[in-house]
C-alpha cells in the first residue's frame, strides 16, 4: 500500500494520445536507470552524463518533470566535475524516484 | 512546373534520443506534416539531402556530430542552406541560444518542450519557408510564358554541364529564335507578338519531359537537353520546328510562323571552358540557320574543320 500511495503518475495519464508511449517509457525506465547505475559503477561518467542528459530532455515530455529535474542534477554534476559521492547521492535519489513512477 | 496536388510539408527531426522521436511522432500526429526522423547526425545530413525537408528540428548534444556542426554543414551546402532549422535542446544556456541563432537557426525550443509552443513554432517556420520557396520560384519563372527565365537557365546549364562532364553523360543545348519577330510585332501589334511567344512556349513545354525549355530573352529560347547527344538533339529540335510551323494562328488564313534552331553538343566541343562557350556555339549555329533561309535546324559541329 505504501508504494502505491507514493506512486508518481504522468501528468498526461488522461491523454489517450499519450498513453501508449507513456506506458512504454515507464516500462523501459528500470533498464534506463539500470544502465545509468552500471555506468556510474564502472566509472564511465561521460556515458552516465549522456544518459542523464537524454532523460533530462525527455522525462518532462512524458509527464514526469521531477524525474527530468533529478536527471538534470546528474548531468550538471558530471559537467561540473562534482565529487563522486555527490554524483552517487544524486543517482541514488533518481533511482528511488524512478521506482515510484507509474504510467 | 505546377503541382496538381500540394504535398504535405516535410519535417525532419535529428535527435540522438529515441524517446524524443516517439514523443514528436505522437505530439505532431495531428499536424498537417510528414514527419521523418533519425537518431544519427550524419544520417540526418544524408536524409536532408534526400528529402529536402521544409523544416529541420535539431538537437544540440549528439554523439557522432553535435548540432552546431550539423547546422554548419547545412549552411555550407547551397541546396540545403535555406531550410529553416529549429534547435530543440535540453542544454538551454544563453550562449548556446545566441550561437545557434547567429549561425542561422530560425528558432530555439528548450527541452522538455511545451507541446503547444512547439507546434506553433513549427507552423511559423513552415509559413516563412512557404513564402521563401514561392519567392525563389517566382524569381526564376518568366512572367509572360511561364517558362524558366534566364537566371534559372544559367544556373541549370552550369549544373547540367558539371554533371555531364563528371558522369560522362550526353548533354546538348538548343537555341531557338522566332523568325521575323520584329516585323510580326510591327505589323500585328505587340499583343499578337505576346500570343506567339506564349503559344511557342506551350509547344516547347509539350516535348520530352526531360527537356528544360527556358526563355533566354526577347524572342529567343534556350532548351537544355540532358542525356542527349547531338544527332538526337537535332531530331528533337526539328520536331519543335515542325510543331511551330504547323500551328494555326488567328487572323488571315494560311499565316505561318516559323522559328530557327541551333544545336550544340558539349562532347563535340573540344575542351569546353564555360557555359558561355556552349551558348555561343549554339547561337552561332542558330545564326547560320537564319542565313541559310530560316525555319531550319543547324548543328554547331557540321562545319568543324576535319583536322
Amino acid at each position: 500500500m505504501t508504494q502505491d500511495a507514493q506512486a508518481v503518475r504522468s501528468e498526461f495519464a488522461d491523454d489517450p494520445d499519450m498513453s501508449g508511449i507513456v506506458e512504454l517509457f515507464v516500462s523501459e525506465l528500470p533498464d534506463r536507470v539500470g544502465a545509468m547505475n552500471a555506468a556510474l559503477a564502472a566509472g564511465q561518467l561521460e556515458q552516465l552524463r549522456v544518459l542523464a542528459h537524454q532523460l533530462k530532455g525527455a522525462a518532462g515530455g512524458y509527464g514526469f518533470p521531477r524525474l527530468g529535474e533529478a536527471a538534470a542534477l546528474i548531468d550538471q554534476g558530471v559537467k561540473d566535475a562534482c565529487d563522486i559521492n555527490v554524483i552517487r547521492s544524486r543517482m541514488g535519489m533518481l533511482s528511488a524516484f524512478a521506482a515510484r513512477v507509474r504510467p | 512546373m505546377s503541382a496538381a496536388k500540394i504535398p504535405l510539408p516535410k519535417v525532419l527531426a535529428i535527435d540522438d534520443s529515441e524517446l524524443i522521436h516517439r514523443l514528436l511522432r505522437v505530439r505532431l500526429q495531428h499536424e498537417q506534416i510528414e514527419l521523418h526522423g533519425t537518431t544519427d547526425a550524419v544520417e540526418g545530413l544524408a536524409m536532408a539531402r534526400r528529402l529536402m525537408p521544409d523544416v529541420i528540428l535539431l538537437d544540440i548534444e549528439m554523439r557522432s556530430m553535435d548540432g552546431f556542426a550539423v547546422l554548419q554543414a547545412l549552411k555550407d551546402d547551397i541546396d540545403l542552406q535555406d531550410i529553416p532549422v529549429i534547435f530543440i535542446s535540453a542544454t538551454a544556456s544563453m550562449e548556446d541560444r545566441v550561437r545557434a541563432l547567429d549561425m542561422g537557426a530560425v528558432d530555439f525550443v528548450a527541452k522538455p518542450f511545451e507541446v503547444v509552443e512547439l507546434k506553433a513554432r513549427v507552423r511559423s517556420a513552415l509559413r516563412v519557408q512557404h513564402l521563401v520557396k514561392m519567392l525563389a520560384q517566382k524569381a526564376q519563372v518568366d512572367g509572360l510564358t511561364g517558362l524558366w527565365n534566364r537566371t534559372y537557365f544559367d544556373r541549370r546549364l552550369s549544373q547540367e554541364v558539371a554533371q555531364a562532364v563528371r558522369h560522362r553523360r550526353g548533354l546538348s543545348l538548343v537555341m531557338c529564335d522566332v523568325d521575323g519577330f520584329k516585323r510580326l510585332n510591327d505589323e500585328c501589334g505587340h499583343p499578337f507578338g505576346d500570343l506567339v511567344l506564349e503559344r511557342l512556349s506551350k509547344i516547347l513545354l509539350s516535348g520530352r519531359t526531360s527537356d528544360v525549355p527556358c526563355r533566354y530573352g526577347g524572342e529567343e529560347f534556350g532548351i537544355i537537353l540532358p542525356n542527349t547527344h547531338g544527332s538526337e538533339a537535332m531530331e528533337v529540335a526539328d520536331r519543335y520546328r515542325r510543331a511551330i510551323e504547323l500551328e494555326q494562328w488567328p487572323g488571315p488564313t494560311g499565316r505561318t510562323i516559323t522559328a530557327s534552331f541551333g544545336v550544340a553538343d558539349i562532347h563535340a566541343l573540344d575542351g569546353l571552358q564555360s557555359i558561355e562557350e556552349l551558348v555561343g556555339a549554339a547561337d552561332a549555329a542558330l545564326y547560320r540557320a537564319k542565313l541559310n533561309g530560316r525555319n531550319r535546324v543547324e548543328s554547331a559541329h557540321a562545319d568543324r574543320p576535319a583536322r
